[in-house]
């Protein structure tokens, strides 16, 4: 399989199981009658699974956007292989300066923070 | 009940608009939450962040599997407009509220303006105007070998340093107004690099993904995304998009884009109001 189908496979992958996530949680929400303006919870990265064992709409709602927000990254990280293995060290450059740059941005959010 | 549905139908109708426009959903969420819904605008341009990375990924897959999205071009490109995004989210978490506001006001302005220059162009006999030539490479640069493997089969790369550049503001933008970017990132590429049309917008398509992701972080962990708006809002804009993109060829647009200029005007006067603090 060539690259840019092997990308494109996975960020299909990665919007779908997104959007499969958010719609789980979006129909819980709106079973149990809660409405979005009452605001819901903050992120728990530790709390994700309970909340989706427990059926509760927030942990697939969280689920659903880290996938979403973690796919263009792990795209990223699919291409730097590629082209680690197509001896393209110049894209595999860029590839591991644009993860460097996101990664950046977690640590400046953290350390920046209130 | 009826909040949540709201605020689904607000997403769809956000993502049809702007699919059969060929704008990302992105100018409209943000007005749609903002007065629609009373959420701060920097709550709304989190929400919206997140929703342009989702509705983006289905046709950016697409595109790419199609050959249409240029992927090198699009990986150099954003990894400045990821920059841009990351000095962005940064500032949006610093300026009040009624700059931001003003700041978008200015986007909605620019993009009615667009919209009516392209439709008075449409309607006047022109060449092609979606392709340009293929530039002559530069061989005094000692990039050139690099810049030849951006280029396509049938179309040559020029001036890395505007795109980059003009990449740049296109992350920033983005991250301060909650858009894909899009607006300023075709232009850039078509006009400044010589990316055919069609080229250039696939490829901002696929570059939204790592653009939005590098604010939309900021916002997640500043607690900027609440996941009880951005669930409904984004799940509204997918269904909205996908059903824009297999209508599109069925509709004419040519009322609906004067419509939609209207609507763009009077939201960014609404949105001057809030950045003068009259609404």
């Amino acid at each position: 399989m060539n690259l840019e189908r092997a990308i494109a496979r996975l960020v299909t992958a990665g919007t779908y199981v997104s959007v499969g996530l958010l719609a789980f949680g979006v129909v819980g929400l709106l079973a149990a009658g809660r409405s979005p303006l009452d605001g819901g919870p903050s992120l728990d990265p530790g709390q994700i699974v309970g909340d989706i064992v427990a059926l509760r709409p927030e942990g697939f709602l969280w689920l659903g956007l880290l996938v979403a927000i973690a796919s263009p990254a792990a795209r990223v990280m699919l291409a730097l292989g590629g082209y680690l293995r197509l001896g393209e060290r110049g894209m595999a450059v860029v590839a591991v300066l644009i993860l460097g740059v996101i990664a950046l941005s977690v640590g400046l959010a953290i350390g920046t923070e209130g | 009940m009826i909040v949540g549905l709201l605020m689904l139908g607000g997403g769809a109708a956000a993502g049809l608009f702007g699919s059969l426009l060929g704008l990302g959903g992105g100018i409209l969420i943000v007005p749609i939450l903002t007065f629609g819904f009373d959420l701060p605008l920097r709550d709304a341009v989190g929400v919206s962040l997140v929703s342009v990375i989702v509705t983006s990924g289905a046709s950016a897959g697409v595109y790419l599997e199609r050959r249409i999205a240029n992927l090198r071009l699009g990986m150099v490109l954003e990894l400045f407009t990821a920059i841009g995004a990351l000095v962005g989210g940064l500032v949006a978490f610093l300026l009040d509220e009624r700059v931001l506001a003003g700041l978008f006001a200015a986007l909605l302005v620019y993009v009615a303006v667009t919209m009516g220059r392209n439709s008075a162009r449409r309607a006047a006999p022109s060449g092609d105007a979606g392709s340009t030539p293929p530039a002559a490479p530069d061989p005094s640069r000692r990039s050139a070998a690099f810049v030849d493997r951006l280029s396509g089969s049938d179309y040559r790369v020029r001036r890395l340093g505007p795109g980059a550049a003009g990449s740049v503001g296109a992350g920033v933008v983005s991250a301060l107004l909650g858009i894909g970017g899009g607006a300023v990132l075709v232009p850039v590429m078509h006009l400044a690099m010589g990316v055919p049309l069609r080229v250039a917008t696939a490829t901002s398509n696929l570059m939204i993904g790592v653009t939005a992701t590098a604010s939309a972080i900021i916002y997640l962990l500043r607690g900027g995304i609440d996941p009880f708006v951005a669930g409904p809002t984004a799940i509204g804009v997918f269904l909205g998009a996908t059903l824009g993109s297999r209508t599109a060829h069925r509709v004419d647009v040519r009322v609906l884009r004067l419509l939609f200029i209207v609507v763009l005007l009077y939201t960014a006067f609404q949105m001057v109001r809030r950045a003068l603090g009259v609404a």
